[in-house]
């Protein structure tokens, strides 16, 4: 999975503009995820897709748009996990990178977890 | 201040001296404003012949040309010249009249959804839906329209806003636009690339007609003396008369520009996005090819041909730090004595001296007899590839043509914008019938404006492009080309109060040329040309340049 992170002025038409991008090329997306981010009159777009040429493909062009302040691709490595587990000691929040969190529920064996993998 | 008198203002502010505009309900604040203002305002017959007029007059300024058009039709009916601006990168402001903000989205009279319908037609568009806004957005449309890459940016202008009181302090607003990054970290593999290639060959495009470096891009043809090859866009931003420049590559062009494109080993290509047109089969071009890809826009590079060595920045930078860079040249006597020779061999002049005229004949003409700061636009079709091929753009004579929509009926409406920007040069438009019909009611703009342009109209009845195909390709199974009722053009131009003269002789060709010259009202020249002459040579769609339909080209092909 290919995962594309932009900042952009919140605004109407916004959406629009960045998803005829895909819509041009042919690029289905699985996922978008958009709403207001921590500054103010600025939102953060959020989209996956399987296709890492397209995605390649269309960054530049994204970048591009007067309302895209930045794009990028989310590097792999960067995916943040993060979890809570529920086991004698009670209730156990971890985060760190998808294979450390992996790595310790499978260690500690807990009776109960939520995982939210690639939280970004 | 109302917001109609801010836009008078910020216009007038931008240095804008001309408009080319039609009004509408929604707009009759502005046009109110507009009584008395310095700017001209031309009323073109139909809204995109207003943004053609424009885009002319941008090709031959270089600043932002501006057109009007009210809401709902007035909007979708500027949506073609917007894109013809668009695929050339011709830096334009559109500005649309919108419903007032309050019934906007209710289907009001004349309502159309504008901003939707420009917005993957333009660099950027605006809706304004606040008062506040107008100023800074008016400002930021101009700078958007010639930072970096130009194009169209259009400005959607609901009534209310006219309006409304705009507050001094909003006027006063700055405005920057970031500029786009230049990347030039690949330089000095550029440099080693080109000092180490054996043929090495530029690709002119339409960039650098933009960025005005084909001065800059002559001398590194010199210094590295490797042949300059154009595409149709950038026809005339260096001088065709100049032993290394080849002419126009691609479909229709020139055996030896085409020769030089697929035999070279070092292809420095600058502000071009290699279209279709210009690369035929993409899979087979420059097979053997190493690319050096140099554009203002970092999305060119690598999106049709995988450049090797991307160079981001503007034309005339990037080749002045070639320039600089380049110490070890090879000599290369070899590869340009080679296409020297080519050249020679591909340079027939087609005076073509038989009836009915051949339509190769007068755009030969034309090369003979127009000054050398002629502007001569095309139209869409055959008549754009006969002018593409045969004529002789150098010194100081320009080429405007839609190269990148292909819309018939540009050449007509661009002449008068460009016949506007630079009234002293002659400007004439190489036309179709086909084309001319399209936009034939802007007749009454050139003369009510007195705006005399030439029409050299090749006037064949036929909508000869398709027909050509339909002939190679189907078989000769012709359908929906004849144009077999058209008007008498001498009686449809004199009706509007131009001058015509029909030309049915090879022999009558060059006089009617200079009359056409002398003329001070906008004058036709209908020359009935041969309807069976082909635009030939051409390397079919699809099919690598390798694959020739030959025509009367006598060219030996780089006798391999």
């Amino acid at each position: 999975m290919e995962v594309i992170m932009m900042l952009t002025y919140d605004q109407p038409g916004v959406m629009q503009r960045v998803m005829a991008e895909f819509t041009k090329r042919k690029i289905n997306v699985d996922t978008i995820v958009v709403g207001p981010c921590e500054t103010p009159e600025r939102s953060r777009i959020v989209i996956s897709l399987r296709d890492y040429d397209a995605a390649m493909g269309v960054i530049e062009h994204l970048r591009a748009l007067q309302e895209v302040i930045e794009a990028d691709m989310v590097d792999h490595r960067r995916h943040e996990g993060y979890a809570i587990t529920l086991s004698k000691g009670g209730v156990c929040r971890i985060t760190g990178s998808v294979e450390e969190v992996e790595a310790l529920i499978k260690r500690s064996e807990p009776d109960k977890y939520i995982e939210v993998v690639n939280a970004i | 201040m109302k917001g109609a008198k801010a836009v008078v203002e910020l216009l007038e502010k931008q240095k804008t001296e001309v408009l080319f505009g039609i009004p509408g309900g929604v707009l009759l604040p502005l046009y109110d404003e507009l009584v008395g203002s310095k700017m001209r305002h031309i009323l073109p017959r139909h809204e995109q012949c207003g943004a053609h007029m424009a885009d002319g007059y941008a090709r031959v300024s270089k600043r932002p040309g501006v057109c009007i058009a009210t809401s709902g039709p007035g909007a979708t009916n500027l949506v073609t010249g917007v894109a013809t601006a668009f695929m050339d990168s011709s830096p334009l402001v559109a500005i649309t009249g919108q419903v007032a903000t309050g019934v906007l989205g209710n289907d009001a009279f004349q309502e159309a959804d504008s901003f939707s319908l420009m917005m993957p037609i333009t660099k950027h568009n605006f809706r304004i839906t606040e008062t506040r806004a107008l100023p800074e957005t008016m400002k930021r449309a101009f700078l958007i329209a010639t930072t970096g890459r130009y194009g169209p940016v259009h400005i959607d202008l609901p009534m209310d806003i006219l309006q409304q009181e705009v507050a001094d302090e909003d006027m006063k607003k700055k405005v920057r636009v970031p500029k786009p990054r230049r990347n030039l970290s690949g330089l000095l593999d550029a440099v080693k690339l080109l000092e180490e290639a054996e043929r090495p060959t530029i690709l002119v495009g339409g960039g650098v007609a933009w960025s005005r470096a084909g001065p800059e891009i002559t001398q590194l043809a010199e210094l590295l003396t490797a042949p300059m090859v154009t595409t149709l866009m950038a026809k005339g931003s260096v001088p065709e008369d100049h032993p290394l420049v080849l002419g126009v590559c691609g479909m229709h062009g020139r055996q030896v520009a085409n020769y030089a494109l697929n035999n070279c080993d070092v292809l420095l290509a600058i502000g071009t996005r290699f279209s279709d047109r210009v690369t035929g089969k993409l899979s087979e071009f420059g097979v053997q090819t190493k690319v050096v890809h140099v554009d203002i826009d970092s999305s060119e590079i690598g999106k049709n041909v995988k450049g090797r060595v991307g160079l981001v920045g503007d034309a005339w930078t990037v080749v002045n730090a070639l320039i600089a860079g380049l110490k070890e040249r090879k000599k290369r006597a070899n590869w340009k004595d080679r296409i020297i020779e080519l050249k020679k061999e591909c340079t027939c002049d087609y005076d073509l001296k038989s009836d009915p005229i051949k339509p190769q004949k007068v755009v030969h003409e034309m090369s003979v007899c127009l000054p050398d700061d002629a502007i001569v636009t095309t139209e869409v079709g055959q008549n754009q590839m006969w002018a593409s091929h045969f004529y002789r753009c150098y010194g100081k004579r320009m080429f405007i043509t839609s190269g990148g929509l292909g819309t018939m009926g540009f050449g007509f409406p661009a002449a008068l914008g460009a016949k506007v920007a630079r009234p002293e040069s002659i400007v004439a438009d190489i036309a179709g019938d086909g084309s001319l019909q399209m936009v034939s009611q802007e007749f009454a703009t050139a003369v009510e404006n007195d705006i005399p342009v030439i029409i050299c109209l090749m006037n064949n009845g036929w909508l000869g492009m398709v027909k050509q195909w339909q002939k190679l390709f189907y078989d000769k199974r012709y359908n929906a080309t004849n144009l077999g009722k058209s008007p008498d053009f001498v009686k449809l131009a004199e009706a509007y109060g131009a001058e015509a003269i029909r030309v049915e002789r090879h022999s009558e060709v060059s006089d009617a040329l200079k009359e056409g010259m002398k003329a001070d009202v906008p004058m036709l020249l209908d020359f009935v040309v041969d309807p069976e002459e082909d635009v030939l040579p051409m390397t079919p769609p699809g099919k690598s340049s390798s694959e020739w339909i030959r025509g009367r080209c006598r060219w030996k092909g780089g006798g391999e």
